[in-house]
């Protein structure tokens, strides 16, 4: 936890926070129907249906670091998470618990609409 | 393990066509056009007097000396402080100073208060009657059908909440009625909302709901009602009491040590 000194030093913009969390959830969100429609068409399961959405919502999750956050992390010579994020467990299981809803009314119609 | 066989029921493929994609349509359009009512709606501010005005963005100055209070030296802050505390405690910048003190009249009496009352109305009249029109218009045609089954189980506490209007004992909670899936969509259809109408949309119920929560928890700044110089005073205390650090302080010893040589 940072001091209230080096908060002053360096501040934290809450718009910027804002506006990072709400496009990581917009993208979850989106993703996570998605993968509703996947796993329905595939006709997944019970367990078999939830593991795929968490095994494509963390590669979701992957993509995102390794294509933005890494990056930039390399050029400012530290990790890249402390730049765009408050913590690792924002970027990786905030998405699981953002799209889950979404991804169960896809899948559930998809799964209905294939499995009629 | 012993597996239990799977129950299978025979739908009509027209289910799908009549009851499934319609309740999914509507609920679409009444999200699309509940953000598009809840936009129209919005009233602009009034227009208010001077005096009013000075007396809102006074208080907001002195909030803003408070959280800015590090971006500027010691001496600039001490004067800033001293003219802001003074001035706050003899209310010179009351819409009324003689009235400082006096109890706030009713909101009731007072029309402007009546306008932000309706507004919160509307607001909540916008999400009661499309909720109570469609789960009328589910239950008067729709109900009783049973439409789709989850692809996953759930225990048999679920039948209740899944198949609301099918009094069928033996059946499968997996299987969901009409307004079982009117439900679902209700939490389901935000990431839909989200993309169609931007993620700022008022058109999800669930994100209504939050959002009269969370304004509800924060005192409401200029309402009508409040007593101006009540909240003045606090602010004063809030500036006097703050301990000042200005944030340039040995910046140069801290730009030595980030240059590596």
């Amino acid at each position: 936890m940072l001091s209230e000194r080096e908060l002053q030093i360096s501040p934290i913009v809450q718009d910027s926070v804002m506006h990072n969390t709400k496009t990581l959830t917009t993208l979850h969100n989106l993703t996570a129907s998605l993968f509703g429609v996947g796993a329905g068409i595939l006709g997944l399961e019970s367990y078999s249906g939830f593991i795929f959405y968490i095994i494509f919502t963390l590669l979701t999750s992957a993509l995102v670091y390794g294509l933005r956050v890494r990056p930039a992390g390399v050029q400012n010579g530290k990790g890249g998470i402390e730049r765009y994020f408050q913590g690792s467990m924002e970027l990786w299981t905030g998405g699981l618990v953002d799209g889950l809803s979404g991804f169960v009314l896809t899948w559930t119609l998809f799964y209905g609409l294939v499995r009629a | 393990m012993p597996q239990v066989p799977v129950q299978t029921i025979h739908r009509d493929p027209q289910l799908f066509y009549w009851i499934l994609i319609p309740i999914t349509i509507v609920m679409i359009l009444t999200g699309i056009l509940r953000h598009y009512a809840t936009v129209l709606m919005a009233v602009t501010p009034k227009k208010q007097d001077l005096p009013t005005i000075r007396e809102q963005r006074s208080l907001l100055r002195a909030i803003n000396l408070r959280m800015n209070a590090n971006a500027i030296s010691t001496p600039s802050f001490n004067a800033r402080k001293d003219y802001m505390v003074t001035a706050l405690e003899n209310g010179a910048f009351l819409k009324e100073p003689d009235k400082k003190g006096q109890a706030a009249p009713n909101p009731m009496t007072d029309p402007a208060a009546m306008e932000g009352m309706m507004g919160m109305m509307k607001g909540n009249m916008a999400m009661i009657i499309p909720q109570t029109l469609i789960m009328g218009w589910i239950n008067a045609f729709f109900s009783g059908f049973v439409i789709i089954r989850l692809p996953f189980p759930l225990t048999i506490k679920f039948k209740s909440m899944l198949q609301a209007g099918v009094a069928t004992k033996d059946m499968d909670p997996q299987w969901m009625s009409s307004i079982s899936w009117y439900v679902l969509c209700i939490f389901g259809l935000q990431s839909v909302f989200n993309y169609l109408l931007g993620s700022d949309n008022a058109a999800s119920q669930m994100a209504q709901q939050m959002g009269q929560m969370g304004p509800g928890a924060a005192p409401q700044m200029f309402g009508p009602g409040v007593d101006a110089y009540k909240q003045y005073q606090a602010e004063a205390e809030n500036i006097a009491v703050l301990d000042h650090q200005y944030t340039l302080e040995g910046v140069e010893n801290r730009l030595l040590q980030s240059v590596k040589v």
